[in-house]
């Protein structure tokens, strides 16, 4: 009796959003996003915040009254992980988690899933190679930032690690095959391939 | 059997009691055996014919003993103690058969067994009473006071004032505290700012020319142990190298001493010398010797005209007995360099609060001139950050609000804004707490054109030749660079190593933001755990100067009530059998009351210090001490008592409650909640009296189970639900199911919880007892 009243209490608490950011399995067990007080220190020094319209201590005001709309705004995309909203806030709040609470419940959507539709191709390689890799798309932009000394290095690659005494990079065809099988299990291709049909609807 | 005549003496309470009680059964019951020698009715025994009647049993059946069945201990214990004189008035026992009883059950019959019950437990117990007397106690009429500053010396003067010896010691060179050092305080219903100095020179000039005060600066409280209600304290003041009787204050010394080290007066921002005088109007007007910084070279001991110096000087121990401590050690402000991303002290214009104050003081380094120190300039504008390590969780902050600093900077900026109205002041805020009349203050300054920002900076940057600080507006919801000469903290206050020294030293718990802790927030401010010791001023927790000095005129009023009072405490305190003792020290060590103290090759117990606890019963490891009226003996016999007529079939619950538990029993009657009728209550005064011994004893004789219920909030709970887990551990060992045992937390008014517990208990005994 008295145990079933104490459910349906947190089972009320739990349904906002604010609460539903911080029952994520990805919010830390001490999570301060209910003590934050608006002071704004996070923002004082997030670089986000400094170079775009983000501002971390919205970002909080918004999960905190419930503005469900914050899910599908773009904004929450401006947050690159620094973690400085995290190693500066007075009472142990994280804007940096919640961001990335925030952004995973987007991608349950297909907002989300647009927004990291231009990373797939990492998927892709990893799938096909059974490691994780840079594609061959983005080579052309690595060869503008880090020069010709870069390309060589990959075109090289292979020798250069014979060289060095070092085995292939590259996996051989059998564990290929389990990594392959696992993904499968796993579901990840199929969540690859939801995030391709947005494109293609 | 003693051949001691028990009267037993039954209330109907005008059928509160007799209705639902068959007093008539009870009668005949108790005269069967042959304890009880006399029973008597009436319809309210604590009417004056009651007492008439009381009187007379005694008088004419030569009782030497009592049981008066009735109401609650709490509504008219202190009647039947007056009833029974002739005999000594700890010589009878009140069973609760109304509250606890009549009131709770619904079922005459059930009623009727339980009220016997009780009666029977209370005749067993009243055999082990003894004459006792209420002891008259005498508080020694002195007092030490630690800590000079305004508590200190407000406490002093009061309690000089009404007759008793003050001795008041400070560890610092003079006396005044953080109020002398601060400059200007505020005055919020006069919208002012005043000098502090002005404020306080008349109440220091009291103290120094009270002759019930002694003054002893450089001196700390060494050590305490506890005597019989007084305190034997040992003091330790630094060696006296300046003979204060010889020094004419000339300074010729400070002249030519090559040794230099930072300035406490001035929080750092200049130079002293290692002979000096810490500043010029200190009290007492006297140079002091900074030893660990002097070399020695005996420079300044030749220029001495009066040949006052001697640096040979050794440390002076002096011994004193007093009644009663004060704890007004203060506070000290948060370390800064905690927060680096502030850039204190790295950059020299980044200031704390206090050191603005110095910097605006006339008697400070600049002569009350405001300038950058980089630059040696007027500031342009100058940024404050409040919450320096206040409301903050993070490592090394403190999570409570400091509840001064944003009057602190409201007047350091209304300061500078008035003195120099080009200077642009901005207060950068997490939420503005000004409370009550403050609010005013804080409204005008707004409107002197003080800016307020309400946002938390995250960082101080040196940038070309000034500061910027990083925040974020968030009312415009703007990002900011303010762009300033001077950047002003407003740091935390926090405990000082003095107050943890003292409670240390003095046994005194701390809060866990390491203030001392009161007996009680809300109903003993000023008391601590240890009766006779007392705190004020910020020693206590961050407060403005009102309030310290509040509570340190309500700190020598409560003195003045034990001094005064003519005390008499109850005799149910602990004392030590001589010829089982064997002078371990045990209990001195484990009375978190320092009632215990090592006399001539005895235990004392000091009535005043001593609760009756029984924690020193529980240490004792030969069984030595007992509280008087409460021995093992009597406690054991209640249990007896309680179970002598059980019936076959019947269940029975032993419960002891604490004060608190028996209470909340209490309202369950006066609220006529039911209970069930296995609940048989014994009050102790703390639950930590009850051994195993007491427990083992009530399971084997017949009891179903003991429930001990327990106020969470003493300082002995972790210990006593430690202490339950080993009793259950026992009970297993000797074939018990320790599922008879239960410990609940007890409370006042959550009586109605009491008895859903009392129900559950019951029902659960119930089912073990058919398995
Ligand atoms: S720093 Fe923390 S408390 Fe302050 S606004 Fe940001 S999240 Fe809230
Ligand atoms: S603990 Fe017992 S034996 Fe030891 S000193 Fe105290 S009273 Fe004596």
């Amino acid at each position: 009796m008295k145990s079933s009243k104490k459910q349906e209490m947190s089972d009320n608490q739990g349904d906002d959003l604010a609460h539903r950011v911080l029952n994520d399995i990805k919010a830390s067990s001490d999570l301060g996003l209910l003590r934050c007080v608006q002071c704004g220190l996070c923002t004082s020094m997030c670089p986000a915040s400094k170079h775009s319209d983000y501002d971390a201590r919205e970002i909080i005001k918004r999960v905190l009254d419930g503005d469900e709309s914050i899910i599908q705004d773009e904004i929450i995309w401006n947050c690159f992980y620094c973690y400085t909203c995290q190693s500066v806030c007075p009472v142990g709040n994280s804007v940096c988690q919640v961001t990335q609470i925030l952004r995973q419940m987007a991608i349950d959507e297909d907002v989300g899933k647009q927004k990291i539709e231009s990373f797939i191709s990492f998927a892709d390689n990893y799938i096909k190679e059974g490691l994780g890799s840079i594609p061959r798309e983005y080579h052309g932009q690595l060869k503008i930032d880090y020069g010709q000394h870069w390309e060589n290095l990959q075109e090289n690659l292979e020798e250069v690690r014979e060289q060095l005494g070092l085995d292939s990079m590259y996996l051989l065809p059998e564990a290929k095959k389990s990594i392959d099988k696992t993904l499968d299990a796993i579901g990840f291709k199929k969540r690859v391939q939801e995030i391709k049909d947005v494109r293609n609807r | 059997m003693s051949d001691e005549k028990i009267g037993v003496f039954l209330c109907h309470c005008g059928g509160n009691i007799s209705d639902n009680v068959d007093l008539d059964y009870v009668e005949s019951e108790l005269l069967k055996g042959d304890d009880v020698c006399v029973v008597r009715h009436h319809e309210n025994l604590c009417s004056l014919e009651g007492k008439n009647i009381i009187k007379d049993q005694i008088l004419r059946e030569k009782l030497d003993k009592v049981v008066i069945a009735a109401c609650s201990k709490i509504t008219h214990g202190n009647t039947f103690q007056n009833y029974i004189q002739p005999l000594n008035p700890y010589l009878f026992e009140m069973p609760n058969i109304r509250e606890q009883c009549s009131w709770v059950t619904e079922n005459r019959d059930e009623s009727t067994v339980k009220a016997l019950s009780l009666i029977n437990s209370s005749v067993e117990s009243v055999k082990h009473n003894e004459p006792l007397k209420k002891i008259p106690t005498k508080v020694k009429n002195s007092v030490l006071v630690v800590g000079a500053g305004i508590s200190g010396i407000t406490v002093a003067n009061s309690l000089a004032k009404q007759g008793m010896e003050v001795t008041l010691i400070e560890k610092r060179p003079a006396v005044g505290g953080a109020m002398i050092q601060v400059g200007k305080v505020f005055t919020p219903g006069k919208l002012s700012e005043d000098c502090a100095a002005c404020l306080l020179n008349p109440v220091i000039d009291e103290m120094v020319r009270n002759e019930k005060i002694t003054l002893l600066t450089n001196t700390v409280l060494e050590s305490s142990t506890r005597n019989s209600g007084n305190f034997d304290v040992i003091l330790r003041k630094k060696p006296d190298y300046i003979n204060p009787e010889k020094c004419t204050s000339c300074g010729k010394c400070t002249e030519v001493c090559p040794t230099y080290a930072p300035d406490e007066w001035n929080e750092g921002l200049t130079d002293r010398k290692a002979i000096y005088k810490p500043f010029p109007q200190a009290v007492p007007s006297q140079y002091t010797l900074d030893d660990e910084s002097c070399i020695r070279c005996g420079k300044c001991i030749d220029v001495c005209p009066t040949k006052a110096i001697n640096l040979d000087a050794i440390d002076e121990i002096i011994s004193l007995t007093v009644g009663s401590v004060v704890v007004a050690t203060g506070h000290q402000r948060y370390d800064t360099a905690k927060r680096p991303e502030y850039g204190h002290p790295f950059y020299e214009d980044v200031l704390s609060q206090m050191q603005l104050a110095r910097l605006m003081g006339v008697n400070g380094p600049t002569n009350g001139h405001l300038v950058v120190p980089s630059t040696g300039k007027v500031p342009r504008r100058v940024v404050m950050i409040q919450c320096v390590g206040s409301r903050d969780q993070m490592p090394d902050g403190h999570k409570y609000c400091s509840k001064v600093c944003c009057m602190i900077a409201t007047k350091n900026a209304n300061l500078i804004h008035s003195h120099y109205p080009d200077t642009e002041v901005i207060i950068c805020y997490t939420d503005i707490r000004t409370p009550g009349e403050y609010e005013k203050y804080y409204k005008y300054v707004q409107e002197n054109g003080v800016k307020y920002i309400r946002g938390r900076p995250g960082e101080v940057a040196r940038v070309d030749d000034h500061m910027v600080v990083r925040l974020e507006d968030t009312l415009t919801k703007t990002k900011k660079e303010i762009h300033t000469d001077l950047v002003v903290l407003s740091a935390a206050l926090e405990a000082s190593e003095g107050t943890m020294e003292a409670a240390k030293v003095l046994g005194i718990p701390l809060t866990e933001d390491k203030f001392i802790k009161e007996k009680h927030p809300k109903m003993q401010p000023v008391s601590t755990d240890i009766e006779g010791i007392f705190v004020c001023g910020t020693a206590q927790g961050p407060k403005d100067i009102t309030e310290s000095i509040i509570q340190a005129n309500t700190a020598s009023t409560k003195i003045s009530e034990l001094v005064n009072g003519g005390l008499e405490v109850e005799p149910f305190i602990a004392s030590v059998n001589v010829k089982k003792c064997v002078l371990c020290g045990k209990c001195i060590d484990n009375c978190r009351y320092q009632a215990l103290s090592m006399h001539n090759q005895s235990i004392r117990v000091g009535p005043i210090a001593c609760t009756g606890c029984g924690d020193c019963i529980v240490t004792c490891p030969q069984e030595a001490i007992s509280i008087l009226g409460q021995s093992d003996e009597k406690l054991e016999a209640s249990i007896k008592g309680m179970l002598k007529n059980k019936n076959p079939g019947e269940q029975i619950i032993i419960a002891f409650l604490d004060d608190i538990g028996n209470v909340s029993a209490n309202n369950m009657g006066i609220n006529r909640v039911e209970c069930p009728s296995s609940v048989r209550i014994i009050n102790v005064p703390f639950i930590n009296r009850v051994k195993y011994r007491h427990v083992k004893y009530a399971l084997t004789h017949g009891a179903d189970g003991v429930f001990l219920g327990e106020y969470p909030d003493n300082a002995r709970h972790n210990e006593i639900r430690e202490n339950v887990l080993v009793m259950k551990r026992h009970l297993k060992e000797d074939g018990i199911n320790p599922d008879r045992l239960l410990i609940h937390g007890v409370f006042i008014p959550y009586f109605r919880g009491l008895a859903s517990q009392f129900k559950e208990f019951d029902d659960e005994l119930r089912l073990l007892n058919e398995a």
